[in-house]
């Protein structure tokens, strides 16, 4: 037994160990970003190296923090990323229950139409898209930029290879209880898929936050930015050489909410990445 | 066209009507679009440009300075947009119904937008709101212009420079009895220069991004074909001249001052500042816009820079010339805009040509030829250095997709210290992409 256990332990430290330097070798960067965001811009255009923030400032910060316009951007792009996840939810999980459990007429080409939109890389409908936005007079509003990012067709097929593997044997309990298709959907398969849907949701909201070119082109109207718009705009035409610790502090300030999300909900992204559509 | 000049010449009919009649104007919003960054933080109640510093604080100032002083009763409302996305969303107001009244444009990225047409004629409008475009200067003024129309006010010019660090040529017995730098007048000179200054010093002779990202030597390139009288676009800008003897002169003299270890190849943008800050390259290589920063840094005394100069981009070939773009300001063509708002936006880009020194202290160099002789700009630090630059500026002939064909060049070119490529298969490469793109203008 002990001579078992032996190399698997070895095994399990030497995968530790591997594991650990990965992890320390992806946070350096991000390491490296804080202290860049924490030194003063001259220092940082003599010199970008070192982890440790000396001399140090909050000067980026506060250049961040004191704009009037911030608040306005996070607003905005907490109401579009909330209304987008809420949405996104309640749409890929209908389409997925109906698309595993309902029978109708050409449920299968639906489905596989509904698998081609994963193919279809997302700046090819850009200008379309944007034409079709400007028919409506949609731009610079919530709509146009909650609306082309509702069909997720990863998160359609997310739910349906769920629903799939839910047993048939829940679903005909509740109809032997004489149970609506709708309360069988709200009572019995919600309520099972909440980790799928959480990670749906988590990865829908992150998507939300960090877009940057739908809002860049839709939200033509300074009013109308979104953090991440915002942020970029503020920044000098050298940033990268100029105004390096400005451009590192906004990058922190705009990933701060999506961190925070990360650490309280961090079980079901890992959850969710090993769900993913490979399995 | 005619239509277009008509309307210009309506508005601005309405401009004098409107200054007239000052009391009795309405307030109008002139919106204002523009790169540059933010800094309402600071400047956002400075009312007096000349209080102000950098681009960004200048620009700011100057456009709270005419909204507190026009007699039309006209407001700016500034958008700013990154600098990285700005044409993107320019681009994209067209079709969203919210285009600015203002915006500025680089040289090289007008031809795009003046020959479809989203861009309002200025001609007729400067002629008659008193802005001579004889002052401009003759590359700022080609700049401006698509077609034989002037699209645009230029506002500035933004040439390479050689940016120097004088104790490291004093080390190398590289500077003039008058102390200014010895710097080279051919090829030759360049190279048996840049040696003695590596032997002497230990050190690179040039700094210059050379990661394929700005095309920095692309640009020198492009000067040295000037250089050389030859124009790499043409006049109509349908045809190119890179794959040519000059082209491989040239490239050459690019490939030797790498291959001697005169460059360090391995540095960018950022990468290259560092190096010249920190002392550990002689010159850099990089535009106007710097200026003030390095001067700042030398100053500060806390860079390994302290004896800062700036010098004109040698002249290694017969004629002198520099590569150059230009910041201008347009207005954008909006078939939604009233007379009143059109001449609030003549008024506005009246104002910013009047305070076209304002914007010089940015360390760009001004395209009023006015300024350019003005005691008030030689006294600003350095200009007089580089103020010949103004005149040896070149800019590409107005052809479509500059910034297309300025990428399929680098990318090319940039392979010939990168990769190895020889500079005869480099600029063969280079030809076949830019004919590829210019055959698409047509």
């Amino acid at each position: 037994m002990a001579a078992g256990r032996g190399p698997g332990r070895l095994s399990d430290r030497l995968i530790l160990g591997a594991t650990t330097a990965f992890a320390v070798l992806w946070l350096i960067p991000i390491v490296w970003v804080v202290a860049m965001s924490l030194k003063p811009n001259a220092v940082l255009m003599r010199s970008t190296a070192g982890l440790i923030p000396a001399p140090f400032t909050l000067e980026n910060y506060a250049g961040i923090v004191e704009r009037a316009t911030v608040p306005t951007w996070l607003m905005h792009s907490l109401i579009v990323a909330v209304s987008m996840t809420a949405l996104v939810l309640i749409l890929s999980s209908l389409a997925g229950y109906a698309f595993a459990r309902l029978d109708f007429p050409f449920r299968r080409t639906l489905f596989v139409l509904v698998l081609a939109g994963l193919m279809v890389p997302e700046q090819a409908v850009f200008i379309p898209l944007h034409t079709i936005m400007s028919t409506l007079g949609l731009h610079n509003t919530y709509t146009a930029l909650v609306l082309p990012r509702l069909a997720v067709p990863i998160g359609v097929f997310l739910m349906t290879q769920f629903f799939r593997a839910v047993p048939k044997e829940l679903e005909e309990a509740a109809a032997l209880d004489h149970a609506s298709r709708l309360t069988i959907f709200l009572k019995v398969m919600l309520p099972l898929s909440v980790p799928a849907l959480t990670t749906l949701g988590l990865f829908t909201f992150i998507y939300a936050w960090n877009d940057y070119l739908w809002p860049l082109v839709s939200a033509t109207q300074a009013d109308r930015y979104t953090v991440t718009v915002g942020l970029a705009s503020i920044q000098s035409n050298f940033a990268f050489s100029e105004g390096l610790g400005a451009v590192m502090a906004s990058a922190v300030f705009a990933s701060l909410p999506i961190v925070l999300l990360f650490l309280v909900f961090q079980r079901f992204i890992v959850a969710g990445v090993a769900m993913g559509p490979g399995k | 066209m005619q239509h277009d000049r008509l309307l210009s010449r309506l508005a601005l009919a309405g401009a004098l009507t409107l200054t007239a009649g000052a009391g009795a104007a309405q307030a109008v919003e002139i919106s204002f679009f523009r790169f540059f960054g933010e800094c309402q933080a600071e400047y956002g109640s400075v009312n007096t440009a000349a209080e102000a510093n950098g681009e960004c604080g200048i620009i700011t100032a100057l456009a709270n300075q005419f909204a507190a002083e026009n007699t039309l009763g006209a407001t700016v409302a500034t958008q700013i947009v990154d600098w990285g996305a700005y044409y993107d969303l320019l681009t994209a107001t067209y079709s969203t119904g919210s285009i600015p009244d203002v915006a500025v444009m680089h040289g090289s990225v007008l031809p795009n937008f003046a020959e479809r047409g989203l861009l309002m004629p200025l001609g007729p409008v400067f002629a008659e709101a008193g802005i001579d475009t004889a002052d401009f200067v003759p590359a700022a003024l080609a700049n401006a212009t698509s077609g034989g129309e002037v699209y645009a006010l230029p506002y500035d010019l933004h040439a390479l420079l050689w940016h120097v660090n004088m104790d490291l040529m004093a080390e190398a017995g590289l500077v003039n009895p008058d102390g200014t730098p010895i710097l080279p007048t051919s090829p030759e000179e360049l190279i048996a220069q840049g040696r003695q200054f590596k032997e002497r010093t230990g050190k690179f002779y040039l700094a210059s991004e050379s990661q394929a990202a700005e095309g920095m030597m692309v640009r020198f390139w492009q000067s040295l074909m000037w250089q050389q009288g030859v124009d790499v676009l043409s006049a109509d800008g349908k045809t190119a001249s890179i794959d040519t003897p000059e082209g491989l002169t040239a490239a050459d003299l690019v490939k030797a001052m790498y291959d001697e270890g005169l460059v360090n190849p391995a540095l960018d943008y950022a990468g290259a500042e560092q190096a010249f800050l920190n002392g550990e390259a002689g010159i850099i290589m990089n535009g106007t816009w710097v200026v003030d920063s390095y001067d700042t840094q030398a100053r500060s005394g806390e860079a390994a820079l302290k004896n800062y100069r700036v010098a004109n981009l040698p002249t290694l070939f017969g004629t002198p010339a520099v590569w150059a773009d230009s910041h201008m300001w347009v207005i954008p063509a909006d078939p939604s805009r009233s007379p009143e708002e059109t001449a609030a936006a003549v008024a506005f880009i009246k104002f910013l040509n009047d305070n076209s020194f304002q914007w010089s202290r940015t360390g760009h160099l001004s395209v009023r030829q006015s300024v350019i002789d003005s005691p008030e700009f030689a006294s600003l630090p350095h200009r007089t250095e580089y103020a010949e630059t103004a005149t040896r500026a070149r800019a590409l002939p107005p052809a479509q997709n500059q910034r297309a064909i300025f990428n399929a060049m680098f990318t090319d070119f940039n392979a010939i210290w990168l990769t190895g490529t020889e500079p005869a298969d480099a600029l063969a490469a280079m030809q076949a992409s830019v004919e590829q793109i210019l055959r698409r203008n047509r």
